[in-house]
């Protein structure tokens, strides 16, 4: 017999529903000459042979010496027909529904029993030949059979195949099938533990080379496109820009005198030239800081903020316009406030825009005052369906940034508006707070980048209330 | 889902899926424990030395059947922690049922959030829709203190899709009352697409009592069934009859 090939190398890799879920042969799970071995052993043990077919009746193991009793009798033509014929007969035997018990011959028993893993049969163990007590002889027949056997040396070698009744055998190949069952569990568990093994790390590659892939060319594509950005914004901002500082310059020259006296409509409408001016500069401005915002190349640098340190810069800065419009702007911070990750620049550009719309429309005599507390907000996957609802209302750890003032307050249907580009309330052009109407819209923008909301409340006993929550930590829901 | 027409065998297979340490293996092992030594074959536990789960545990459950299709149940769970992503991938691919085993601590919100759009994207990877998977939340832990409070989750769950149950695995309290509901949804999905019981006579209701009998139930499995505290068993309970 040719040596059978090695289990290992016959275990391709397979799924793991096609491990687990079909059919699995014993070869799959076993090594062949681990089993062997341990057929040897049983062998020596009990001295009665033992032979392992798997379910698709190949022969994973048996004992290679023959007893005495058949070796003599293979010597002999009709007996040597009549053994491969029983070897035919006890190779086909099905043990199913219960275990199968085959004479020989010459008297002695084999024994045929199912062996199941997982609930499926898939080999079987064939014990014998051994002497059960109720047969003390060699069967008379076989010397019918051929007369040329000697039937003392029968007697004699018939004695020495052990005996054992066909429940001792029974018991053994319980024991034997429970060993055998451990044995194939293992087997069963390291064939998996390698196919998962190589399928997971063949599929994270797989995955990170996509990843890559995808990675780079969006890379490149960033690339380009924010080359192509920052040219045409820094053109188009300077081909603004140039023209309008030369006018702004020479109409404030013009009005501070330095080209001549003149008479007061003169100096009126050069200075109206030059205010306007100015308003253009800052619409120009402002423009470009929404055309980065909606074009989306507009990047967060976050790092960690202290939101005090944010909230002074911005009182400090406005201070002086505060003073001039008789308005007492504060900022107050409760101690041991969190720090929070966000753009500073971007935020403390959030908190200007709404600081200078509560000095703008805050009377004299009222009150600015900025504040910032640790909160809450609510997370919702953003899905739109209710998959997995119950998992996703989470709250998620967020910071409340307020401008609160004691202006003139904003009615209930223009909460919404104001948050429009170019939207102001009461949008005659001779409203005297003037401003293009773009701040809140920047604001919105910003607001929206760092994943976060703004909320319009009413101030009490008047004026109104701008709440900024934002994530106070980094996301991490990826999907 | 795999037919054996020959052996008359249907091979179903359920995922439990969830964060690391929600208790996906502990419910296994209490399934397995409540299970009778006939239907029930060894636990694999493919892990770590310390018990967390390196590829998956697998539980073999057969079941005879009433209507002449024995019905094999392969119960996998995934290892929970974020490093093992595309061993979740692998072991979910062609499950037939998932049951979500959440941790009902406050402080696992997120982790339960994260897990579940990772549950949504890996069975996306091999082209199935969350929306058409037969599923189950469970949330697990509720003996802990400073976990999601009953009413919370029942209004919640009222509100979602999915039958939501509540357990301590670790007691095998709820456990089989979600593997039940989870094979009840599974077992009406794949009867609904494949017409088993028309073409192979499998008798589903026969099959609930014949599994709640085998692991331990004493209620009968309507009553197991309305354990669950939302979302809808009966749309499916409706195609049936
Ligand atoms: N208090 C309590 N602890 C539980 C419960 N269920 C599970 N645990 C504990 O949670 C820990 C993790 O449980 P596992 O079942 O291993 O979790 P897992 O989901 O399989 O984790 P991974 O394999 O890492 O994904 C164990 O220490 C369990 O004893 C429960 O209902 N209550
Ligand atoms: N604190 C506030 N109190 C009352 N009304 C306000 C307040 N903030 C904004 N508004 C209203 O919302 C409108 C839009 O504000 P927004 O900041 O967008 O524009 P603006 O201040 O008018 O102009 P810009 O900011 O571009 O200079 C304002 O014109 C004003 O009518
Ligand atoms: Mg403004
Ligand atoms: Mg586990």
């Amino acid at each position: 017999m040719t040596e059978p090939p090695s289990p290992v190398a016959a275990r391709s890799e397979r799924s793991l529903d096609e491990l687990t879920a079909s059919r699995l042969t014993l070869d799959d799970l076993v090594d062949r000459s681990a089993l062997r071995e341990m057929a040897g052993s049983f062998y020596e043990l009990f001295q009665i042979q033992l032979m392992i077919y798997s379910e698709e009746g190949i022969l994973l193991s048996a004992v290679a010496e023959q007893p005495e009793l058949y070796a003599y009798l293979n010597e002999f033509s009709a007996p040597r027909e009549a053994l491969v014929e029983l070897a035919r007969r006890v190779r086909a035997i099905d043990p199913r529904p219960a275990d199968v018990t085959e004479h020989c011959i010459t008297g002695a028993v084999y024994q045929v029993f199912g062996l199941d893993y997982d609930n499926r049969q898939i080999g079987r163990l064939i014990l014998g030949p051994f002497r059960s007590p109720e047969r003390r002889e060699v069967d008379p027949k076989l010397v019918e059979l051929e007369p040329s056997l000697d039937p003392e040396q029968l007697k004699a070698l018939f004695a020495r195949l052990p005996l054992a009744t066909t429940e001792t055998v029974a018991l053994i190949a319980r024991h034997l099938k429970g060993a055998l069952d451990l044995i194939l569990f293992s087997g069963h568990k390291a064939l998996l533990t390698t196919n998962m093994h190589l399928a997971s790390v063949r599929d994270s590659f797989r995955e990170l080379q996509e990843k890559n892939a995808k990675l780079q060319e969006a890379y490149n594509r960033l690339k380009e496109l924010d080359r192509l950005k920052s040219n045409f914004l820094a053109t188009v901002s300077h081909e603004l820009r140039t023209p309008l500082t030369s006018i702004i310059g020479y109409s404030e020259m013009l009005s501070e005198g330095i080209a001549g006296e003149m008479n007061a409509e003169q100096r009126e409408f050069v200075t109206t030239i030059h205010e306007k001016g100015e308003q253009l500069l800052e619409l120009i401005m402002g423009l470009l800081d929404l055309s980065k915002l909606e074009s989306g190349t507009m990047s967060l640098h976050k790092r960690e903020v202290d939101v005090a340190e944010l909230l002074d810069d911005v009182t400090s800065t406005l201070q002086p316009t505060a003073r001039r419009k008789g308005v007492q702007l504060t900022s107050s911070v409760g101690a041991g406030l969190p720090t929070l990750w966000a753009d500073p620049e971007r935020l403390r550009q959030v908190l200007l825009n709404l600081s200078e719309n509560a000095i703008k429309f805050t009377p004299e005599g009222g009150t600015v005052e900025l504040s910032a507390a640790a909160s809450f907000m609510d997370v919702d996957a953003g899905e739109g369906d209710a998959d997995g609802m119950v998992l996703f209302t989470t709250k998620r750890p967020a910071m409340s940034l307020v401008v609160a003032d004691t202006g003139i307050g904003i009615s209930e249907h223009e909460k919404a508006r104001v948050f429009d580009a170019f939207y102001q309330v009461d949008g005659s052009s001779t409203r005297e707070a003037g401003g293009t109407g773009l701040g809140l819209s920047i604001v919105k923008r910003l607001v929206d980048a760092h994943d976060g909301r703004v909320e319009i409340q009413d101030n009490s006993p008047c004026g109104t209330r701008f709440v900024v929550t934002v994530p106070r930590r980094r996301a991490s829901i990826s999907g | 889902m795999q037919l054996d027409f020959a052996a008359r065998e249907l091979t179903v297979k359920l995922v439990y899926y969830g964060p690391a340490l929600s208790g996906k293996t502990t419910n296994l092992q209490a399934l397995h424990r409540a299970s009778d030594a006939d239907s029930s074959g060894r636990l694999m536990t493919l892990d770590t030395r310390d018990d967390r789960t390196l590829f998956f545990d697998l539980l073999p459950l057969t079941f005879k059947g009433s209507g002449g299709l024995a019905v094999r149940l392969k119960v996998f769970t995934v290892p929970g922690q974020v490093i093992h992503a595309s061993t979740r991938r692998l072991v979910v691919q062609g499950a037939d049922g998932v049951a979500f085993i959440a941790d009902s601590q406050e402080s696992e919100a997120q982790s339960n959030a994260e897990s579940f759009m990772d549950l949504k994207g890996n069975l996306k990877a091999h082209g199935l829709m969350l929306r058409q998977m037969p599923l189950i939340i469970q949330f697990n832990k509720r003996d802990l203190p400073s976990v999601r409070s009953d009413e919370e989750i029942a209004q919640l769950a009222a509100k979602g899709r999915e039958p939501v149950y509540l357990a301590v695995a670790t007691r095998g309290e709820g456990v089989v009352e979600s593997f039940i509901g989870l094979l009840h949804l599974t077992m009406s999905h794949l009867n609904a697409e494949h017409d088993l019981a028309g073409k192979f006579g499998l008798n589903i209701p026969g099959l609930l009592e014949e599994v709640n009998r085998k692991l331990g139930g004493r209620q009968p499995v309507a009553e197991v069934l309305a354990a669950s505290v939302g979302g809808a068993l009966d749309v499916l309970r409706g195609e049936e009859a």
